[in-house]
């Protein structure tokens, strides 16, 4: 057993929303990117958001993560109103996100990406006289063993390949300890053999971890997923298991007709 | 021998050799080389700020230059010609003012807890800071960034400078600041072109590399390094980026102060040339052309430059087109040699080929763990697969 693995509860997920969204809205010159989004995500649930390109799912992400600033409406992290707070306030709150490109420090190694997303004693003073160890922490060798980057401890970032580096990214935002994850197409470039370990990564995460994860692929979602969260246009078209959202005309016009996704 | 071996051999055999040089030099180049070492303690801020933390200042010289004037104006009221009023200050005052420094020309008073020498040498530390403090709240809270940030810091300087030329009442003007009694601590003088200031530049000169070394080897060096390479990335994770990058702009222009004071120990004159564009860009290639990731390239970097620059001076052929060649040192190493002497240093120790003369035994010397966690990745990849 390590530090970050929590005993998973599936069928026991409590109910009450650890993220809720009210009205969320952005407009770029008044283009509505995010329109009247209500999310409510409960604790420790795995949701996907999915939708065709440009239908707003990252720039939901940005909001939540303080990226964007949203135009109207709150964000609420259990009972703390997080809207506008800044990014770095938000992550502290517990907000974790990886990115759709894998953001990682490149020209550092594996485990000093890892010490400076686990440390937790983030501001100036509490870090003046802090050593950096040379050796993993029990906590950072479960994430980067979670991650299949443990035998890629001393390595820079720069050598690892694009799998790795989505891995990465997510084993620094498994080091942040958040209540929330926030994935952006973790999948996205992975070859065949590496999505089906992300797919397994995230289906181990659910239930310790609450995550909001975004995909494109059909496949993948199906395997994955409990609730479904349908984007179209910036706004939320449908909600609802894989079963209920495929036989949803709504969206069978809006989105899993159309040609982006019939190869899923 | 690995880097780490070999560079704390260079930070030993460089404070050996810094330490020594009094003892087969004479006076004159005692005091010059004091001075280089001044400057070195200025490349090392500039390190610090800009190879640490990506922060570029073009106006290190106003942080240098204010150092320098507030020991300068505890070292002109030391002299007792200059009590109970500065001369400089009778030249300029109104014909009937008070000979008081409260009141004889408008902010003189300013001088006042000047009468103190502690407290000259604690304002030349803490005022740098304080200025720099301002002007990074501005520039950070604003997410400035990049050659803005250069722009703006160098903007500052050329204000400082041209306040402190417009106030000739309160400031000496153009002439700044000279004739000034030697820094006496306890009764021991630094006499500028002895071993005792060279010596006191010296060990501010270790104690700031070492204390320096000690903190960006810490996890603030590890956060500065990760807010360099992407302060996006570096707030999601929850670090407050302006208070670090804040941190570290003070941090190096206390180090700017203490040299400026140095300065004044040694030269035993301010003026408002420190302040110059010309001297602050002068640091940054000092800094880049040492190595401005490294404390002690940067160090070297500026002795070489200053000593390859006092040669050229005293040259007819070279002394005119110092200037120029100062700046094309500057676009060489920029394009091709970024990390300076340090980045060669380090080039050769990890020189390719050095491994198998080792017989691998840097390999079998390294730690067992990612080794041992190699094999457990690779068995569980190959069940996987299976
Ligand atoms: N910073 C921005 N400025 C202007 N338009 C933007 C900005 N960010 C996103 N958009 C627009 O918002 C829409 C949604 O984009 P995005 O959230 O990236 O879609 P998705 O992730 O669902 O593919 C797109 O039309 C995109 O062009
Ligand atoms: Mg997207």
């Amino acid at each position: 057993m390590n530090a970050v693995h929590r005993p998973s509860q599936a069928g026991a997920v409590s109910t009450a929303p650890i993220l809720r969204t009210q009205n969320l809205t952005v407009r770029f010159d008044e283009f509505p990117a995010v329109r009247d989004v209500d999310l409510s995500i409960a604790d420790g649930e795995l949701r996907v958001i999915i939708g065709a390109n440009g239908a707003g799912k990252s720039t939901l992400l940005d909001l939540l993560c303080g990226k964007t600033l949203p135009s109207e409406g709150e964000i609420w992290l259990r009972d703390r109103n997080i809207t506008g707070i800044g990014e770095a306030a938000i992550a502290r709150s517990g907000v974790g996100r990886k990115f759709q490109t894998p953001t990682v420090f490149k020209d550092m190694t594996v485990l000093e990406n890892l010490q400076v997303a686990s440390n937790r004693r983030v501001r100036v003073f509490e870090n003046l006289f802090e050593r950096v160890k040379g050796r993993p922490s029990d906590k950072e060798v479960a994430v980067a063993e979670r991650t299949g980057l443990l035998g890629s401890m001393k390595r820079k970032a720069s050598e690892l390949s694009h799998g790795q580096l989505q891995w990465l990214e997510l084993a620094m935002v498994l080091s942040q300890e958040p209540k929330i994850i926030l994935l952006d197409e973790p999948a996205a470039g992975m070859t065949a053999a590496e999505t089906d370990k992300t797919a397994e990564l995230l289906l181990d995460l659910a239930g310790g971890h609450t995550v909001l994860v975004i995909e494109h692929d059909m496949a993948f979602v199906r395997r994955i997923c409990r609730t479904i969260t349908v984007m179209h246009q910036g706004a939320v078209l449908a909600e609802g298991t894989a079963e209920e959202i495929e036989r949803n005309p709504a969206v069978i016009e809006a989105y899993l007709g159309s040609a982006t996704l019939s190869h899923a | 021998m690995t880097y780490r071996t070999a560079s704390i051999i260079a930070y030993i055999a460089f404070f050996a050799v810094v330490l020594a040089l009094p003892l087969v030099l004479n006076s004159f180049w005692t005091n010059r080389v004091a001075i280089y070492l001044v400057y070195s303690i200025c490349a090392i801020g500039i390190s610090m700020s800009w190879g640490y933390a990506g922060i570029l200042s073009l106006g290190q010289g106003l942080f240098f230059g204010m150092g320098a004037y507030m020991l300068a104006m505890s070292l002109t009221l030391a002299v007792p010609e200059n009590n109970p009023v500065p001369q400089l200050m009778l030249l300029n005052m109104e014909p009937n003012a008070v000979r008081d420094l409260c009141c004889v020309t408008t902010g003189s008073f300013l001088w006042i807890p000047f009468r103190s020498v502690a407290v000259g040498m604690i304002a030349g530390i803490v005022v740098p800071c304080i200025l720099a403090a301002a002007i990074g709240y501005v520039m950070f809270k604003r997410r400035t960034t990049g050659v803005y940030v250069s722009i703006i810091t160098l903007a500052f300087a050329v204000i400082g400078q041209l306040l402190i030329i417009n106030n000739q009442p309160l400031t000496g003007g153009f002439n700044g600041l000279a004739d000034l009694a030697l820094l006496e601590i306890g009764g021991f003088e630094f006499d500028p072109y002895g071993p005792s200031a060279y010596y006191a530049v010296a060990l501010t000169l270790i104690a700031v590399i070492l204390l320096a070394r000690y903190m960006l080897t810490g996890r603030i060096g590890q956060v500065l390094k990760a807010i360099r390479e992407d302060e996006a990335r570096a707030r999601y994770l929850g670090y407050d980026v302006e208070n670090y990058k804040l941190f570290i702009f003070c941090v190096s222009a206390g180090v700017a102060g203490l040299a400026g004071m140095l300065f004044t120990v040694t030269s035993e004159f301010a003026t408002p040339s420190l302040m110059a564009t010309s001297l602050s860009i002068s640091m940054v290639i000092w800094a880049a052309t040492g190595g401005r990731a490294s404390l002690l390239g940067a160090c070297i970097g500026a002795l070489i430059v200053n000593f390859v620059g006092s040669l050229a001076s005293e040259s007819a052929t070279f002394q005119p087109v110092w200037p120029i060649i100062l700046g094309l040192l500057f676009v060489v190493v920029v394009l091709f040699m970024p990390n300076g002497i340090a980045g060669i240093f380090k080039a050769f120790i990890d020189r390719p080929g050095k491994a198998e003369r080792l017989g691998g035994a840097k390999l079998s010397g390294k730690t067992e763990r990612p080794d041992k966690a190699d094999l457990l990745v690779k068995s569980e990849l190959s069940a996987r697969e299976a």
